[in-house]
């Protein structure tokens, strides 16, 4: 069976540390905008921690979501696109050809998750910074959008490397960067359509919530809610 | 003890496949090789190597991929491109105790130090007056002897000519740089560094006879009391301490642990917890007493802890009249209905255990809020003991003398000071006058690979390797219950004409007129790492430290703060930035666009204050502020908090470099630069959170406040995303 490529954030163990959004500007080679830019809106993150407050001072209360692309079933990003960049593939991946795109930006209006971003600008590394490129992953140019890809990469690498072995894929060879540097281990990637893997069950866990669910999106990523302390029953 | 015992030489090699172009073509190897390079690296193929972080004091392994590559290098004076084994990402090393295959995100950015654009390539020696940052390259024979002949000069001139500064960094490094300063006749390396928890080194050498930060064990945690803490950010080992946070967070089928979080300003560990308190800055340990009188008074001490207390809770018989739950609801401002609340779940449920960091120990009672979380710990039995605090086993290294950097500074008038990345020009109170210390020492030398406010008025800069070109080690203090030290080859050559520090030192003292005596045993840093440590293995615990009388941890008393209530209203908190730290690592693109967790700000600084008291005082988000303390004034655009009380505000540190690469030079303010010279008076440590500041509008918002945008639509600014 094909595979079918999602994601488990759990919340109660997210800090918002942010190492995953590090991990992911390392191996995915996002550019920095820099401070004039960003300050136009044009910063990159294909993963950002979005925080949500509760109450006032000083009963307050904080919740962190780490938000990426949510590579939804049904996505409102590929409807739109007028050259079929953005386009579902076999494994469920929800994939960017950036030479296809031809920047309308649709899509970045279509999404809800607001998710993608677009090259305003050529990306530039000062010398020598370009050395720290992912060979494994192509610079986009100007006029092209971009996005999470789940490391489709580390995807292929993984499928390679158990070819390689003469073996099948298990569950935990494929990890994006944003997982593997986790410190708490909240973000769970991996194959749905094996039943058995950890990322498939917590998909089912009651504590499971999809992001904007009334959207009708279908997004692969699911959010395990935060739980509160109860006073345990000391009878 | 053996010497492999000592450390772990860590290997851990792993190829992984590549790439989206070759995935097609089958078996990697197969790919038709257009040249080896240098360590047998074949093109395109990773091969992972073990090296230490620097960029804290956790001492965390990490892994470096590390392929080939075209890179334009500086060697031997000249420029050219060689192809190279080159690092391309780091992570966690699996196999590391502290890390365990997790990396935090400073640690993910560490990559950027060796890259980066503003790195020195090679020696330089000033040639325009102080501070004006005109240097000239010049070779390292040059370099070295000019060195050489300074050191000659101070040595002849008496014994204590010579000063050598730089960051606590425990290792084998730090113990080759004290035995070349003894050799030399020199006093000890003096360390200094802002967000340094000496206070509760101090106060757990008191409590526990260990002059050490404490190890939490949080996977068998069921009951966290945190009093300021940002242990899941920035305080102590955060990373391995994150680890931990995970396993107590995930525990299968367990029970749910509960986190409370006791702190002035919600900070990014504080929002994880189940339940946040909002507690008067510097009064944590009168909460911490609170908690233990309701525990005495109800009897709700555990049977398992009696008798393990001892001398800490000695002198509790009278069950601490002093700290009823309402006395401390005056003191603190926390209910004293939820102060008795607190106090019956944290005896009931535990394993339960209580820390103290940050702001709450840089404080005029610092010490003693120290004491009074150390004896609750003591009083339910969480010492040593599983879901507890634990030290972690040292062997006894070399330290630096606890001196403290002003004391260190007015004992000392150095002919020559060799300075290794530490920078108080940035991160001293003015009031220490660091800047007129500098100015009188004749020759100043700098082993940094930056130019930074400090570095910038040295005579002399002999850039080191970064740490992947380097032979590194790390001896943690904390982050594992079993004894860590940590040692790596260099992972990459070095791209450019540096050397090693301790590879300088060694060679400077092959040269020196005088030779030292005895000799240095070692002819490089290399050669020492195949070495045991010096010192015996010893226990860190003392006796003698505990015997000498601690002061009760009944002798709390509320903080004394800089600058009167009526003329500065505020109680001024500065935090270590989640990206920045203590701005150490400004310098850095990746941690510049980081949106803080809390308030999304990239690139800028701000200060976070109350939403009625914004109102009060006619602020607007965005606006900027002057915040004036006794000791200056500085500007800054605001962010309202639903998160910090009325009566504090709160700014991170890290921003506001006058000089340091392009990326951090002349961007935010710097609020360490209005702090008064407050200290903690035992231990004579900056109270950095002691100083209180008036707040005033002086202008509209200019887009000095830069946040990241991106949101999902739930949030009503949606239509403000990018365009």
């Amino acid at each position: 069976m094909a595979h079918r490529w999602g994601m488990v954030v759990d919340l109660d163990a997210c800090t918002g540390c942010e190492a995953c959004v590090t991990a992911c500007h390392a191996e995915n080679n996002i550019p920095t905008a820099g401070a004039t830019e960003a300050a136009r809106g044009r910063a990159m993150h294909w993963l950002r921690v979005e925080r949500y407050w509760e109450g006032d001072f000083p009963d307050v209360k904080v919740k962190f979501k780490p938000v990426m692309c949510q590579h939804c079933d049904n996505a409102p990003c590929e409807a739109v696109c007028p050259t079929y960049a953005s386009h579902q593939t076999d494994e469920g991946l929800n994939a960017q050809v950036y030479n296809r795109c031809i920047g309308t930006r649709y899509c970045a209006n279509a999404c809800s998750y607001n998710v993608r971003f677009f090259n305003f600008f050529n990306p530039q590394w000062e010398k020598p910074l370009q050395l720290q490129l992912n060979p494994d992953v192509s610079v986009r140019e100007v006029g092209v959008m971009e996005k999470c890809t789940f490391c489709v990469q580390r995807i292929k690498a993984g499928k390679t490397t158990a070819k390689a072995d003469d073996r099948e894929l298990k569950d935990g060879d494929i990890q994006p960067a944003c997982a593997q540097s986790c410190p708490t281990g909240a973000i769970i990637f991996g194959d749905l359509n094996d039943h058995e893997s950890r990322a498939a069950r917590l998909t089912h866990s009651p504590r499971g919530t999809k992001l904007l669910e009334d959207e009708g999106t279908e997004p692969k990523v699911t959010y395990l809610q935060r739980q509160s302390w109860n006073e345990p029953d000391t009878q | 003890m053996m010497p492999m015992d000592r450390r772990r030489f860590l290997k851990v090699t792993a190829i992984t496949g590549t790439t989206a172009a070759l995935a097609g073509c089958g078996n990697p190897e197969n790919q038709i090789v257009r040249f080896i390079p240098e360590e047998e690296l074949v093109p395109g193929i990773a091969v992972w190597k073990p090296s230490v972080c620097p960029l804290c004091a956790a001492g965390c392994g990490v892994i470096a991929r590390v392929m080939d590559g075209d890179a334009e290098v500086f060697r031997k004076g000249k420029p050219g491109v060689t192809r190279m084994a080159l690092v391309r990402k780091l992570e966690g090393d699996p196999a590391h105790p502290l890390s365990k295959g997790r990396l935090c995100v400073r640690g993910q950015a560490g990559v950027q130090v060796t890259y980066h654009p503003d790195r020195l390539v090679a020696p330089q020696r000033r040639t325009g007056d102080r501070g004006t940052g005109q240097f000239t390259e010049i070779s390292w024979d040059e370099a070295l002897s000019l060195l050489v002949e300074r050191l000659d000069a101070a040595v002849a001139a008496g014994p204590a000519q010579v000063a050598f500064l730089s960051r606590p960094r425990p290792g084998r490094r730090h113990e080759l740089v004290t035995e070349f300063l003894r050799r030399l006749g020199a006093p000890a390396p003096i360390t200094f560094e802002i967000f340094d928890d000496a206070v509760l080194r101090r106060a757990n050498e008191l409590s526990f006879g260990r002059h050490q930060l404490p190890t939490l064990d949080l996977a068998h945690t069921r009951y966290l009391v945190s009093f300021g803490a940002d242990l899941l950010g920035t305080w102590n080992s955060p990373l391995a301490h994150s680890v931990a946070y995970g396993a107590m967070r995930h525990r299968p089928g367990g029970v749910r642990a509960k986190f409370v979080q006791v702190e002035p300003r919600v900070s990014q560990t504080g929002a994880s917890a189940d339940e946040w308190l909002a507690v008067r800055p510097g009064t944590e340990g009168a909460l911490a007493l609170g908690l233990a009188h309701v525990i005495l008074k109800a009897g709700l001490r555990p049977a398992a802890a009696a008798g393990r207390a001892g001398l800490l809770v000695d002198g509790w018989q009278s069950g601490l009249p002093a700290f009823t739950p309402e006395a401390a609801e005056r003191e603190t401002g926390v209910p004293a209905a939820r102060i008795e609340r607190l106090a019956r779940e944290f005896a009931t449920y535990g394993p339960a255990v209580a820390v103290i960091g940050g702001a709450s120990l840089a404080q005029t009672n610092g010490l003693a809020q120290a004491l009074a979380v150390n004896a609750l710990n003591a009083l339910v039995g969480s010492i040593g003991t599983e879901g507890g605090v634990s030290f972690m086993p040292q062997v006894a290294l070399p330290v630096a003398q606890p001196r403290v950097l002003p004391e260190a500074l007015a004992s000392a008038a150095p002919q020559v000071l060799l300075l290794d990345d530490a920078n108080p020009m940035f991160s001293a109170p003015p009031a220490w006058k660091v800047a007129e210390w500098l100015r009188q020492v004749p020759f100043i030398a700098s082993f940094g690979s930056f130019i930074d406010e400090t570095s910038v008025l040295a005579d002399l800069i002999l850039p080191d390797h970064s740490f992947l070109e380097s032979w590194v080690d790390s001896a943690p203090e904390s982050g594992a219950a079993s004894f860590v030290a940590t040692v790596a080859p260099p992972t990459m050559r070095p791209l450019y004409d540096t050397r090693a520090l301790p590879d300088v030192l060694l060679d400077a003292g092959r040269r020196l007129k005088q030779p030292l005596t005895p000799a240095m045993p070692w002819q490089t840093f290399e050669e020492m790492l195949q070495t045991a440590a010096t010192a015996e293995a010893a226990p860190n615990a003392t006796a003698a430290a505990r015997a000498a009388a601690p002061p009760a941890p009944t002798a709390w008393r509320a903080p004394v703060l800089d600058g009167s209530v009526g003329e500065y209203p505020f109680h001024f908190l500065p935090l270590a930035s989640q990206a920045l730290l203590d701005g150490s690592l400004a310098h850095l693109p990746w941690l510049q666009e980081l949106p803080d967790p809390l308030t999304t700000a990239m690139w800028s600084t701000w200060v976070e204050i109350n939403a009625r008291t914004a109102e009060q005082l006619g602020i607007a988000d965005g606006d900027i502020v002057e915040v004036t303390s006794t000791a200056g004034s500085l500007r800054a655009p605001v962010v309202i908090s639903p998160g910090i009380g009325p009566d504090a505000v709160a700014m991170p540190v890290g921003q506001g470099h006058d000089t340091f690469t392009r990326y951090a030079s002349g961007r935010g303010a710097n609020p360490l630069a209005i702090l008064a010279p407050v200290a903690e008076p035992e231990t004579g440590q900056l109270a950095w959170a002691a100083t209180r500041v008036k707040v005033a509008k002086v202008a509209e918002a200019d887009g000095s406040l830069i946040l990241f945008a991106g949101a999902t639509r739930e949030r009503p600014d949606h239509t403000k995303g990018r365009g």
